[in-house]
């Protein structure tokens, strides 16, 4: 009796809660569920717009423009003199000349030139280092760079001597320094390093003797035989973190070059580390060779340091100021040759023009459109520009600054090294002290360190930008419908459930913790494979290949046995789907922060993939076709090979390149990687999960 | 709300073995990753409060016979210095983190099993009013999830413990306090419940506003539906359940509340006592006063933290401050009285949620009291089954807080971001914070809707 009293009871309870359950939801609560009621609207319209916004980035590119008043570009005469550049001359000659005669030229080649620094009125010390093979460590990412150890044995093997002067300025307070880098190989010292060493010798020899200046000049000739960021990084790290206890000194006398260029040097050059004050920029000078005839003679900058982080816009646009006004020379930025005859750019460049045009005669006011041929071009650099950053490698030795919050910029000189005589050279030497004595008195006049301008940027020639404000408009228009999704798949499982079980079951807006925890062991999966190859590494004498193939094998049966173990619930497909994709959502928002390329082609691998999948048991079959196509781009290593053969970067055997991208992903200790292995590819296991999900 | 996918265990020897895996996870991470992982200088996990490395600084200042408070390294207790201190004093390599830690996972381990035991007294209290209510459904979820294993065991696995216990912060120990306050009055031991209150405001400050709560819980017993339920219930005569409902219709009882408060200034003036005493030689009482509730209540240190009050004080101009400062402080007391005539009937919800409150509006937050809240709200998981939002406040939750650190990233290290940058992620985190606080509150006053309406029928049914 009382049973069913108590029955009738439940019962009543369950139908006025339904009739309860009518919504009375706040506004915004009613504007969102709005939006989940149009998924699939919302997310085509977004998807559209994202990638529409990412073509159009070319023609929304702003001109740059120098945002610190107090640099004051070009508002001095250049001051460099025949007579500087006469002594560039004879100091490249010398040298040239020592590479022929000499016998021990490692030695020679640093004390010529410290004595030549000497010369000009500039304290010159000699940096002793060993140079640190970039070895995989796991913690790494997490340690700041002061608390890595450098337990290297030392042996008089992979050692080096980088030489630096430094002129006190007459009219600084030694607080603030500009950097020269001139790097060259003793061992073979190439033309073209003569004369980078020639154009900072000219510089140095003029800044040595004005009275303007106001900013100590260091000139760091860095020894490049074990590679140019080694030096300059073994360089900043000793500048930075000073070794109190002299524990990273080589032992002296036991390294056979050590004592002999101590003994070889008459002058006081000092053995101890001279230092300057923080540096306001460094300048990497290099000359390159343009052999072939008529390409156009036009500056360099590489800009790109770890991480896709770059330099002070305000750096490049002074750069670029100077050399196109003053000097008249053309300054360009990287870009993919094989993309500037692609029709399909051409295409889209194409109707980006008539719509501008369309436009421009509706309203003069709109200005809006580029040339086709400026749009291929701009196009061309902003994906080499985003290849760099993606990949997080510094493009040149000037990424070590950046570790250290300096701004620094690698300036390439062009030359024809085949034409070359003493009056193109001498020409030469005068056009490249000018550019550089104009760049560094502006960084001269700096109160403050560079702040006025963006960080945060993308390149689509060397005078236009596009700012953080605008590209992130294009990723997150493209990641705008994950969230969507998630949200709309969540409230249709639960009301799924809530229809398939007659009794309203408790817990429903809980429901979504089941598929966590399958989506918590696939991302510690995850962890756990990009530690391996810490483990796989230390296997002796294993080729590239067989431990790409042990790293897969590994990862595999990994995850095998960690589903068998954990993940062996069943859940409803669409809350497994909605939980992946929120938290590929976060992921990927978390990665535009730290380094946007990678996300924006991730975005661009992942989110069709996200939007799309669907066991296939429902799915009809070329939606299965489609959804097989797409988890087979977006996997790491397949989407590798197919933007390697987009772009024409083909090089070497498939896996053997791919481990030593992967190698070189950790040595540098590039947010990527983390990416590959902590976001992408956990989703990417998730929507095989769901694609072969049994319902 | 922060879960591992191990906290929902069905039988309970679940909850052993998962407690003890959760200590053997802080022991391993703390024996072979001493210094790697370097939780303490985030500043999302140490405060100036509670910063051990602070607290380090005074102790040496102290056995050097000067001030602990001299140059405002220290601003905790001198108690604590006492206690602690002695533990931060390197005896050998690494040693001496090694024992702090050990006693924060002590700290810990008895804050998750106070939490459980609190979640059974309110379990079977929930139980006892709802069969007395006839509320046979709602009972039967109550009884199914033993929601003191749940909340002790999302205490114990919340990654924000795990990292408050690395990270070398005296958070697990003010937490420790003000659970054990919570607990004595739910088992109505007047004397444990003052202790606690009185050691948890003597820490930080913020759990003086416990009182109501604690006053409630003595005075008038645990957690229970509204009291206009059972006076329905009695008033629909000759009802088998009467005897039973008017159980909890016990009165408020003065006597216990006056002996709370009497306790409880007693331990005020004990703890006051030992403070003078511990400091008599280097200063004074009142430079106690000062450099610790004054520096909590004047907002004195700008360093960034996950709160939104630095920012603020920052930019605000000095003339203003006072005026700002009373504003924000009054934020936390404007809610207390509201709050209280509305939930007075659950006082321990009452207390999840004044603990929540101060620590979003806190002068110095970290995710130490975040990790207390989100364990206390797991005691109300049956009466919170329907909670809104949950999903989004979870996803919103791990999204600021990965965000947080990449930030401070930005801003500090790399130099391409701004202070902006970080305190974008502060305030996202203290929305998400609020509307954890709005959905939590709003769904037990549901649930209690849903009661009454209930309790509506089956006095309609009787009357019939």
């Amino acid at each position: 009796m009382h049973l069913v009293a108590d029955h009738r009871r439940s019962s009543m309870a369950t139908t006025s809660e339904k009739v309860e359950e009518t919504p009375k939801h706040r506004p915004i609560v009613r504007i969102g569920l709005f939006i989940i009621a149009n998924t699939l609207l919302v997310s085509v319209v977004c998807c559209i717009a994202g990638v529409l916004a990412l073509l159009l980035l070319p023609v929304l590119a702003k001109k740059t423009y120098v945002s610190e008043n107090a640099l004051l570009p070009g508002s001095a005469s250049p001051m460099i003199s025949d007579q500087d550049v006469s002594r560039a001359n004879g100091f490249i000659d010398e040298l040239t000349s020592m590479k022929l005669n000499s016998q021990n030229v490692v030695i020679e080649i640093p004390r010529r030139i410290a004595l030549h620094m000497e010369n000009l009125g500039g304290e010159v010390s000699y940096h002793r280092f060993q140079t640190q093979s970039n070895k995989y460590h796991p913690l790494h990412f997490v340690t700041t760079p002061n608390a890595e150890a450098c337990n290297v044995n030392k042996t008089c093997e992979s050692y080096a001597v980088n030489v630096v002067g430094i002129i006190r300025a007459p009219r600084g307070d030694g607080k603030e320094a500009i950097v020269l880098v001139t790097p060259y190989n003793p061992v073979n010292l190439t033309q073209n390093e003569a004369l980078s060493l020639g154009i900072a010798y000219s510089t140095f020899s003029l800044l040595s003797q004005v009275s303007w200046l106001a900013k100590d000049i260091i000139w760091l000739a860095a020894d490049s035989q074990y590679g140019q960021y080694n030096s300059v990084a073994a360089w900043l790290r000793e500048y930075h973190t000073p070794s109190v206890d002299g524990f990273d000194k080589l032992p002296s006398g036991s390294c056979v070059h050590d004592s002999e260029l101590d003994m070889s040097i008459e002058t006081k050059v000092s053995d101890t580390f001279r230092r300057a004050g923080t540096m306001a920029a460094a300048f990497v000078i290099e000359v390159a060779d343009r052999g072939v005839e008529g390409e156009q003679d036009a500056l360099n900058i590489y800009a790109e340091a770890s991480n896709g982080q770059m330099p002070n816009l305000d750096l490049i646009s002074v750069l670029c100021y100077m050399a196109v006004y003053e000097q008249g020379l053309p300054v360009q930025v990287e870009k993919l040759v094989s993309l500037l005859d692609s029709k399909w750019l051409k295409f889209i460049g194409e109707v980006f023009e008539t719509v501008g045009n369309i436009a421009r005669k509706l309203n003069p006011q709109w200005k809006f459109g580029i040339p086709v041929k400026e749009y291929v071009e701009g196009s061309a650099t902003l994906v080499t520009s985003l290849y760099h950053q993606a990949l997080g490698v510094p493009t040149g030795s000037h990424g070590a600054f950046r570790d250290y919050q300096v701004d620094a910029i690698t300036i390439e000189f062009p030359l024809k090294l085949s034409s070359i005589n003493r009056g193109r050279q001498t020409e030469f030497l005068l056009e490249g002290g000018r550019l550089i004595e104009g760049v560094v008195r502006c960084v001269n006049n700096l109160l403050e360190k560079f702040h006025q301008s963006f960080f945060l940027y993308l390149l689509t020639s060397s005078n236009k930008f596009i700012s953080v404000g605008v590209y992130m408009i294009a990723f997150l228009l493209l990641l705008a419908p994950l969230p969507v999704l998630a949200a709309s798949l969540c409230s249709d499982a639960k009301k799924s459930i809530r229809e398939s079980e007659k009794i309203s079951k408790p817990f429903k807006s809980w429901s979504w913790l089941h598929p966590t925890k399958t989506i918590f062991i696939v991302h510690l999966w995850g962890v756990i494979v990009s530690l391996l190859p810490y483990f796989i590494c230390q296997i002796p004498n294993s080729q590239p290949a067989s431990r790409l193939l042990i790293w897969a094998s590994l990862s595999l049966f990994i995850l095998i046995v960690l589903i068998l173990f954990f993940g062996g619930c069943s859940t409803h497909w669409a809350l497994l789907k909605s939980v992946t994709v929120s938290t590929t959502f976060i992921g990927l928002c978390l990665m535009s922060i730290i380094n946007f390329a990678t996300a924006e082609i991730g975005a661009l691998l992942l989110v069709p993939l996200c939007l799309m999948i669907k066991p296939w048991r429902l799915a009809g079959k070329a939606h299965s076709a489609f959804n097989l196509v797409l988890v087979v781009i977006g996997f790491p290593g397949a989407a590798f090979f197919v933007l390697k053969s987009a772009f024409g970067l083909q090089n070497g055997s498939g896996l053997v390149e791919f481990w030593y991208w992967m190698e070189s992903l950790w040595a540098w200790n590039s947010a990527t990687y983390i990416y590959i292995c902590m976001v992408h590819l956990p989703c990417w296991v998730l929507c095989v999960y769901i694609l072969l999900h049994p319902c | 709300m922060e879960k591992s996918p191990e906290t929902t265990p069905k039988k309970h020897p679940w909850f052993w073995s998962s407690a003890v895996a959760s200590i053997l996870l802080r022991l391993v991470l703390i024996i072979y990753f001493p210094n790697t992982l370097n939780f303490s200088s985030r500043p999302e996990v140490s405060t100036p409060i509670t910063s051990l490395r602070r607290l380090a600084e005074g102790y040496w200042l102290k056995r050097s016979s000067m001030s602990p408070y001299a140059g405002s390294m220290y601003h905790g207790s001198p108690l604590l210095l006492s206690i602690i201190g002695p533990l931060t004093v390197d005896r050998s390599e690494g040693q001496s983190q090694l024992l702090c830690c050990l006693a924060f996972v002590i700290a810990d381990l008895i804050t998750a099993i106070l939490i459980r035991s609190i979640g059974q007294l309110l379990q079977g209290a929930d139980i006892q009013s709802l069969k007395s209510l006839g509320a046979g459904r709602f009972s039967k979820i109550s009884e199914s999830f033993p929601s003191g294993d749940i909340a002790s065991l999302v205490y114990l696995w919340n990654p924000l413990t795990i990292i408050t216990c690395l990270g070398y912060s005296t958070s697990p120990i003010e937490n420790l306090m003000i659970v054990l306050s919570l607990y004595g009055a739910c088992k109505r031991l007047v004397p444990l419940a003052a202790f606690g209150w009185v050691m948890a405001s003597h820490l930080s400050l913020y759990p003086v506003i416990l009182i109501i709560p604690l006053v409630l819980l003595i005075g008038s017993g645990l957690d229970t539906p509204p009291r206009k339920l059972f006076l329905q219930l009695t008033d629909g005569n000759d009802y088998k359940k009467t005897t039973n409902g008017s159980l909890h219709l016990t009165n408020f009882s003065w006597r216990r509340v006056v002996l709370f408060l009497l306790w409880a200034s007693a331990w005020a003036f004990y703890v006051l006592v030992l403070c003078g005493i511990s400091i008599k030689e280097y200063s004074s009482l009142g430079e106690m006063f000062k450099r610790t509730y004054g520096f909590i209540l004047s907002v004195e240190d700008l360093f960034p933290n996950i709160g939104v009050l630095w920012y603020f004080f920052a930019e605000v101009f000095d003339f203003f401050r006072d005026f700002f400062l009373i504003v924000f402080h009054i934020n936390i007391l404007f809610m207390v009285l509201p709050l209280a005539i509305r939930l007075h009937h659950r006082p321990c919800f009452l207390a999840f949620v004044y603990i929540a409150i101060s620590s979003i509006l806190k002068s110095y937050p970290s995710v130490g009291d975040s990790a207390l809240y989100l364990g206390l709200l797991g005691l109300f998981v049956n009466a919170l089954a329907d909670m809104q939002f949950s999903f989004f406040l979870f996803s919103g939750y791990l999204g600021t807080l990965l965000l947080s650190p990449v930030m401070h990233n930005l801003w500090i290290w790399r130099g391409t971001g701004n202070a902006n940058f970080y305190f974008a992620t502060a305030m996202a985190y203290a929305c998400f914070q609020i509307i954890l606080v709005v959905e939590s509150v709003s769904s037990m006053l549901n649930h209690d809707r849903a009661l009454k309406k209930l309790g509506n029928t089956t006095v309609a049914k009787k009357v019939q």
